[in-house]
């Protein structure tokens, strides 16, 4: 009797999410282990064979100085993305909920980059950049528009922290609007007869109530930033000279163009491993302060 | 059982799709797949497949197309990957070395291949042996708009400059005339694997003189600061740095901005081949006629590089020996054939402005101005062969150029640059 209660339950749980367990194995487990495995080995994308290399490849991993490099590059584009981004997005959240006129058109407005692909957006931006921005400099006189923001290696990685805010800030926003609505109309009231106004009663209220807002938007940005590829080659594809390139764009020049599968793949999983630690820290910390009403 | 049931016909249901999608064809008739990474010529070759299939009803040719710029490499890779590889590819000469042992060697014997001219033969050898064989030539140097250098120097020979304080001399001209004397393509795959390739490449007329340098960088016996062409093209580039029409903002990079000038007059000379006709010529307003000036490294006017342009084959046909059948093979041997060397076949290359490197092409074809000049370097013998690049793993030029355009905005200086490239070789495997 319990066994085949046991076999049922199997069977109802294999009907409704056997295809999507399928699918989740073949495109993400297995290839994750493949991957892992690859990082032993010798290959280069293409030869049928290859040969065990052992911890090789970590090594060359750690001693590459321009994955290094380019590794330190990302962590100072995912770290002044993901507060722009949410600063700005909160900030966009606040207004939009406070009431003001055509509210809900502008958020409309503001979630719309979102719906853009990172390729076009790229594109769209690289436009903007390299043509609108210089004509605008050299009409009307401004020195630091006359050149495009994407051939100076300092303002070249701002232009991409610029395209990413505003790509994500629009999405972000409708969280944090969700957080808003969300907190309860009496703690609220209970706050303003209290005679907490203004910046008070947004921080000593409003933001310890809307931690899990904070949290989700916070793995979100840290999450997608540190895997940017897509915005990072259409919009500077690492120029100039290399100087904007990402670890995970790094990831596929090596694997693909430098033909080093094994290396490139080990760079691959010690991206992933640094990406898990630092989201699932900023959870586990944030977690901590979120407030139970 | 009814899970059961459910699950018996969603596996033969995959089942039955997988073997569906392998298919079968009827007896005799034979399927090729063709691989292209000569995005801008798709259709061309649908054209040619769709023909050849008219007058050989049994050989059907599907076209796998790329797109410009798309992962084509990438994709390749995954197509042999997957066991879907191509029966027939155009590739770059440099990815021979990659899929060297999953290619046809070609025999030198067949028939058909007498019509090739002997430099387009050796386009497609890698270590003695004949892996591809081209279909189009090009080449590269100073390119200039003649009109707008006539406007200045009537009469201009571009054969007057052969040294380089004569170029010196033409671009102060050019210069004190108000008009821009030159200009460079901000990306790292002009600078880098056009202009310092020469530096390569002139080590001789043959492959081996260029590869033997670079296995010299990268076992250290040499460094490349030490090396009077290197120094030499760096002079020159130097010059062609003060004279960039783009010196404003010379990294931008914009091929269709840089080719739109250059048609437009903005300019007297860019350093770029004749492939940019195909942006060129679709443009409304673009002067038609261009000649080629070589770039000089020294002033020794006899010394080799200083009258010579660069001429290559960038890509060339191989057939698939792993995953292909015999007869698809043999099939698309035929296919080749036709393609390469029938008139039916070579009139397509040359309406999409191709310069074919066979013996039997037909002599009233005309070209664009672009190709004509280049085609003048060739058939006089005066061409730098940039073979040894064929030989280097495919970011080579990617890094080296990074490095270049580093120097071009006065970021390194010409010591650190050097030291730079000696250490990016130093990083590399001989091949």
């Amino acid at each position: 009797m319990r066994e085949s209660s046991l076999v049922k339950r199997g069977g109802y749980f294999l009907a409704f999410s056997g295809l999507s367990l399928f699918a989740f194995l073949c495109v993400l487990v297995i290839p994750f282990l493949y991957g892992f495995f690859l990082t032993f080995t010798d290959w280069n994308a293409i030869s049928d064979t290859f040969s065990f290399v052992g911890l090789q490849n970590y090594r060359t991993v750690f001693t590459d100085k321009e994955f290094l490099r380019q590794f330190l590059v990302t962590l100072r584009y995912v770290a002044i993305s993901a507060i722009l981004c949410n600063v700005v997005a909160f900030t966009l959240a606040y207004l939009l909920t406070s009431g003001i006129r055509g509210q809900n058109l502008l958020r409309g407005g503001f979630f719309v980059p979102n719906l853009i692909g990172g390729i076009i957006l790229g594109y769209i931006w690289k436009f903007m950049f390299a043509n609108v921005f210089t004509q605008i400099g050299k009409a009307w006189g401004i020195d630091w528009l006359k050149t495009s923001f994407l051939t100076n290696p300092d303002r070249a990685i701002w232009a991409m922290i610029i395209v990413t805010v505003w790509q994500y800030a629009g999405y972000l926003m409708m969280i944090y609007i969700a957080g808003f609505v969300g907190i309860p109309k009496d703690v609220q009231e209970a706050a303003d007869i209290d005679g907490a106004h203004g910046f008070r009663k947004l921080f000593r209220v409003t933001i310890p109530l809307m931690i899990p807002s904070f949290n989700i938007c916070m793995f979100i940005t840290l999450s997608r930033t540190f895997m940017t590829y897509d915005l990072n080659l259409s919009l500077t594809n690492g120029a100039p000279y290399g100087s904007t390139q990402l670890a995970a764009m790094h990831v596929y020049q090596k694997a693909f163009m430098s033909k080093q599968f094994g290396v490139g793949q080990a760079e691959a999983i010690v991206l992933f491993v640094v990406v898990a630690l630092i989201s699932v820290t900023q959870v586990l910390l944030n977690k901590k302060r979120e407030v139970e009403v | 059982m009814k899970n059961n049931r459910f699950f018996a016909f969603m596996l033969t249901l995959m089942l039955l799709t997988t073997m569906i999608s392998v298919g079968a064809t009827a007896e005799g008739d034979v399927k090729l797949t063709y691989y292209s990474t000569s995005a801008e010529v798709n259709a061309m070759f649908e054209e040619m497949f769709e023909r050849y299939h008219e007058i050989n009803p049994n050989v059907t040719i599907e076209l796998i197309p790329t797109g410009v710029g798309m992962g084509q490499q990438e994709q390749l890779q995954s197509l042999f990957a997957s066991g879907n590889a191509p029966t027939f590819m155009n590739i770059d000469p440099a990815n021979i070395l990659d899929y060297q042992d999953k290619l046809m060697v070609f025999d030198e014997d067949t028939e058909w291949f007498k019509y090739l001219n002997p430099d387009a033969i050796e386009a497609g050898r890698m270590d003695g042996l004949v892996y591809g064989l081209p279909f189009s030539t090009q080449g590269y140097a100073l390119c200039y708009n003649k009109r707008v250098v006539e406007s200045v120097i009537p009469d201009f020979d571009p054969a007057s400059i052969n040294t380089q304080d004569a170029l010196r001399a033409f671009f102060e001209t050019l210069d004190a005339a108000g008009v821009p004397p030159t200009m460079i393509h901000g990306a790292n795959w002009s600078v880098g694997a056009h202009y310092l390739g020469l530096v390569y490449a002139v080590h001789g007329k043959d492959t081996a003189s260029g590869l033997r340098f670079i296995e010299s960088l990268i076992d250290g016996t040499m460094k490349i600061a030490d090396d009077p062409l290197f120094q030499g093209y760096m002079d020159t580039y130097d010059l062609l740095v003060k004279y960039n029409y783009r010196k404003d903002d010379p990294l931008v990079g914009d091929i269709n901005a840089d080719d739109q000038a250059f048609a437009n007059g903005e300019c007297a000379t860019f350093f770029m081949g004749d492939w940019m006709w195909t942006i060129i010529g679709t443009l409304e307003s673009k002067d038609l006629e261009y000649g080629f000036i070589p770039v000089p490294w020294s002033n020794d006017p006899t010394a080799f590089g200083n009258t010579e342009v660069v001429v290559s084959m960038p890509k060339v046909m191989c057939i698939e020996v792993t995953q292909s059948t015999p007869e698809q093979q043999a099939a698309a041997m035929e296919v080749l054939e036709w393609m390469l060397t029938s008139a039916e076949g070579q009139e397509y290359f040359i309406q999409a402005g191709f310069s074919m490197p066979y013996n039997n092409v037909r002599e009233d074809a005309s070209y664009n101005s672009m190709t004509q000049a280049i085609a003048e370097y060739s058939a006089v013998g005066k061409t730098i062969n940039i073979g040894c690049f064929t030989y280097l793993t495919g970011d080579a030029w990617a890094k080296t150029g990074d490095m270049m355009l580093k120097y071009t905005v006065g970021a390194i200086d010409r010591a650190e640059l050097a030291e730079e490239i000696d250490a990016f070789w130093k990083t590399q495997t001989k091949q």
